[in-house]
């Protein structure tokens, strides 16, 4: 931790973040990449919803209810990534550790290079997609932009989620 | 690089009967990377690794190697290694 003191918000995050109650919901890796995929799964119900909200011809009020339902188990998820990763991409640089530091740093590097793929791949698709229809692009330049955006939000989430290990047990081996 | 660095840490803590929550306290960083560090996963920075010895009261070479450790029953009575 850099000796910068830290700030009551500071400490409260820290407290938040290593929070042991959640534990039970992460404490596998087989637990924690399925609270990723259920992250994924719903952001994507939110994101289809808020998709066919934006298309449809009617203004319908459903899709809106739906997404207030689907958003309370994803701030579960949120949470639980975060509890997993002890706040790794929460708290503040101040308060992390050297191991914290360099951890944030390899999750979002690797969480860049998902993401250069991904874009590349959804502009090679919206192209293709004008070859075929030359009004596509335009009519889903704004919702690709959302889920894009999104997208590069949440990655360093999900890569943190995936690659948190297990917490190390009292009386393990370890290496001499 | 990923130059493996054996330590004895998790051994001296528990002959000492310090915690890893304890230690890292005194070290300034979280618990977990105490334990990552007595895994072999993680290889500290000088700083912490002077920092974990200075706690212990031990030069850092008594800790940290570059090569593996011997069973300090060896040490202690001078085994050599078949």
């Amino acid at each position: 931790m850099t000796s910068t003191r830290p700030t009551r918000y500071d400490r409260n995050m820290m407290r938040l973040m290593n929070d042991p109650r959640g534990r039970r919901l992460y404490a596998t890796a087989t637990r924690r990449r399925l609270v990723v995929a259920v992250h994924i799964t719903l952001t994507t119900a939110l994101g289809a919803l808020m998709t066919y909200a934006y298309l449809a011809d009617e203004e319908p009020a459903w899709p809106f209810v739906v997404m207030v339902v689907v958003l309370l188990p994803w701030m579960v998820a949120t949470g639980a990534i975060n509890g997993a990763t002890r706040g790794l991409l929460e708290l503040r640089e101040r308060v992390l550790d050297e191991r914290q530091s360099a951890e944030r740093s390899h999750v979002l590097a690797r969480a860049h290079r998902v993401m250069t793929l991904l874009l590349a791949t959804t502009a090679a698709g919206l192209l293709v997609m004008g070859g075929v229809d030359g009004d596509a692009p335009m009519t889903y330049a704004a919702p690709v932009l959302i889920a894009v955006l999104v997208v590069h939000w949440l990655m360093p989430l999900w890569v943190a989620g995936l690659m948190a290990q297990d917490e190390p047990g009292e009386d393990e081996e370890v290496v001499v | 690089m990923s130059e493996q660095v054996h330590n004895r840490l998790a051994m001296v803590r528990a002959e000492r009967k310090v915690s890893r929550q304890k230690l890292a306290e005194a070290v300034g960083v979280h618990y977990q990377t105490i334990g990552y560090i007595e895994r072999g996963q993680y290889n500290p920075s000088l700083d912490l690794a002077l920092k974990i010895s200075r706690f212990f009261g031990l030069p850092v070479e008594a800790l940290f190697s570059l090569d593996p450790f011997q069973p300090l029953t060896d040490e202690a009575y001078g085994r050599k290694q078949q």
